[in-house]
């Protein structure tokens, strides 16, 4: 990979190109350079994993490009988006329309069900309830949980969780899946489900694809791999 | 997101923390409760007031003490600041308690004294006869049983003068209901002779305890009784129909004095000119009124506060329930905003919260409070009729329904206002967080 592409095209997925992209945080204990320079590219319906020991900064590269933040310095361009000249709204708006997080954790409402957490995307992007239900039902459909979907979070297993995390990830037609560790909190057969979900997703529905895992053999799985170390990036 | 998607979203939030927005909600209720019926019975109070004065009550009340006849009482009644006039009647009978009747006597006399002799056990008493119809606006308040039926002569009050003299202490006056007095109208024979006074007596029951400011006297009679006794007594031939115990009732008219009651408080000053440009000599106390009007303000004043200090103290609940909320729900607003969710989103679905705790608690609480006040209410109405007064209707007013409702809600808004900001300042990060 890392051969800078042309980020942007609609419908299809986003183009992630990142330039000198550096960051600290100003920590008690002082100054932390957690990203020092990295640069990478990833094709629009490119799939990478981004790999690196824990407190390397991937959870931290991962919510720059997702909005998250915005960058501190650096250039990031993702889909025709330069996030470093986005403010607060400006950032909400790109990622309820470009983005779509998995979180190890899932992320979801627990006092919604299934159903309703895929929704609240929609009903963040403005989408009519019968809409909104109706892209529901084929998300959850598509992610095997159609007889799941009146279901609160607390009556799923994690897998089952998972899975409706990436249906609302879906919601609004990411062109951008940012998958933080998604397989962290699964067995190992939860855990192949979800990740075959993930990786169908470029070729099905040309989102671009970020996974991020401390885990070699989920690693491995991606056609792309990046490593950050030192707050670099480096081959894997 | 649109407001009815907050609004939903709000709730969800509260009922995911179903036992703390419990508490909060009770809280801003009580506190709701609290202001509400403590702003209904000072408003019902001033209202009353208010509404006497306005009537005129007795709080508006001129007393004029002189010798008036009907035809003084029809100018008084159409002088233009005058409500309502009472007309009041006096006389001296005398007045046995020993419950003895005594058929006519002819008192043997010695000496040449005009006082006529008095019989053991009886005593001169001065009888205020008024229409006790009207007894609402006289300054007559019932202190044990009740006013004499209007238009009866065997029934009389007592008033605190009689009560005194007879040594009938304060909270014993009940004592004296139900007893049974004699009354004695006197007469003077032809030729004024000692000799041929005669008394006229009439049984009368007791059957109230009263504190009256309608004239000096010591018994509260209807007006029947102290004018069917002066027209016995001047039934005889005494000089000009004299009465002889107190040489007046024969000229100026029938009345002693009036107790005139002007159209509000406001009037009661033109009223009193009037009455003098008639030759009427007249007094009101106004330093009363004044004071009684600054005294309900200030315990308006110092309820209301308590209900706000209250009500305060209910939505410092909320911003602490909330702000409780914020620490804990830190990843969620944090995942809220990645998939989208604005700054003032969040700041919005936090505030809903904050208000529908404070509207929740509003409604709950005025309708607590409206019961409270009603039976407050039922208390002072048993007082009031005891007192042969009439009760006081306690109504909510729109101004306290729509006060204690939007009042608790813009709180609660004010109060959710901090936890709101700081859930919608949140780091978007906070959504990868470990917690
Ligand atoms: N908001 C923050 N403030 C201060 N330090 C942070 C913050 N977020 C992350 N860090 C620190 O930055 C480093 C990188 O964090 P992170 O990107 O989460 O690492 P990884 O996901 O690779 O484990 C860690 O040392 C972490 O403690
Ligand atoms: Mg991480």
């Amino acid at each position: 990979m890392s051969s800078p592409s042309s980020s942007g095209g609609d419908g299809a997925g986003a183009g992630v190109e990142v330039r000198e992209l550096s960051h600290r945080y100003e920590r008690p204990e002082g100054r932390l350079t957690v990203l020092d320079g990295v640069g990478f590219s990833i094709p629009p319906g490119g799939h990478v994993a981004l790999t690196g020991a824990s407190g390397a900064g991937k959870s931290t590269l991962l919510s720059i490009l997702g909005g998250l933040e915005p960058p501190q310095s650096g250039h990031v361009h993702v889909g025709g988006h330069d996030l470093d000249g986005l403010d607060g709204d400006e950032l909400a708006s790109y990622r309820r329309r470009t983005v779509g997080f998995v979180f190890q954790h899932f992320g979801l409402l627990e006092t919604l069900t299934a159903s309703e957490n895929v929704e609240v995307a929609l009903t963040l992007a403005g989408t009519r309830a019968r809409a909104r239900r109706a892209r529901a039902a084929e998300l959850l459909a598509a992610v095997g949980l159609a007889d799941r979907a009146g279901h609160r979070p607390g009556a799923l297993s994690g897998g089952e969780r998972q899975r409706v995390a990436i249906a609302r990830a879906l919601a609004n037609r990411s062109r951008l899946v940012l998958a933080d560790e998604p397989t962290g909190n699964l067995d190992e057969r939860a855990a192949t489900r979800v990740l075959d979900l993930l990786e169908q997703l470029p070729a099905e529905r040309g989102c671009t694809l970020v996974v991020v895992t401390h885990d070699r053999s989920v690693a491995e799985r991606a056609p792309a791999r990046l490593h950050l170390d030192e707050g670099r990036l480096s081959g894997p | 997101m649109s407001w009815a998607d907050a609004v939903l979203f709000a709730a969800r939030g509260l009922l995911r923390r179903r036992g703390r927005a419990v508490l909060t909600l009770v809280a801003v209720a009580l506190a709701a409760a609290l202001l509400t019926a403590l702003l209904m019975i000072t408003e019902t109070g001033r209202s009353r007031v208010l509404d006497q004065l306005s009537r005129g009550g007795p709080l508006a009340g001129v007393r004029v003490d002189a010798a008036v006849d009907d035809g003084v009482l029809r100018r008084v009644r159409a002088l233009p600041d005058v409500a309502a006039v009472v007309p009041i009647a006096t006389t001296r009978l005398l007045v046995a308690t020993d419950g003895v009747v005594v058929a006519d006597v002819d008192e043997g006399g010695d000496g040449a004294g005009a006082a006529p002799a008095v019989r053991p056990g009886a005593d001169v008493e001065g009888i205020v006869g008024v229409d006790i119809a009207q007894a609402d606006n006289l300054p007559i308040t019932v202190l044990a049983g009740r006013l004499p039926e209007p238009g009866t002569t065997t029934e009389v009050a007592v008033d605190q003068r009689w009560l005194e003299r007879r040594g009938v202490a304060q909270g014993e006056e009940a004592g004296v209901v139900g007893t049974e007095v004699v009354l004695g109208a006197v007469r003077e024979g032809a030729g004024g002779r000692r000799d041929s006074l005669a008394a006229r007596w009439t049984r009368a029951l007791v059957v109230g305890a009263v504190a009256q400011e309608a004239a000096a006297g010591g018994v509260l009679a209807p007006l029947p009784v102290v004018l069917d006794a002066r027209a016995w007594a001047a039934g005889g031939a005494g000089p000009a129909g004299e009465d002889p115990l107190t040489g007046g009732g024969g000229e100026g008219g029938p009345y002693e004095g009036l107790f005139v009651v002007a159209q509000g408080l406001n009037q009661v000053d033109e009223a009193r000119q009037q009455l003098s440009a008639l030759g009427l000599p007249n007094e009101a106390p106004e330093n009363l009124i004044a004071s009684v009007l600054r005294y309900l303000h200030v315990v308006e004043l110092v309820l209301a506060s308590i209900g706000v200090i209250a009500l305060v103290i209910a939505a410092l609940g909320i911003a602490n329930a909330l702000l409780a909320a914020v620490r804990e729900r830190r990843r969620e607003i944090g995942v809220l905003k990645a998939i989208g969710a604005r700054d003032r989103d969040v700041r919005r679905v936090f505030l809903f919260e904050a208000v529908a705790l404070g509207l929740g608690g509003g409604l709950a609480g005025t309708v607590l409070g409206w019961a409270i006040a009603r039976g407050v209410g039922a208390v002072v109405n048993d007082y009031l009729s005891a007192q042969g007064l009439a009760g006081v209707t306690v109504a909510l007013p729109p101004a306290v329904l729509g006060g204690g409702i939007l009042g608790s809600a813009v709180l609660a808004l004010l109060a959710g206002t901090v936890p709101a900001v700081r859930a919608a300042r949140l780091p978007a990060r906070d959504a990868m967080g470990e917690g």
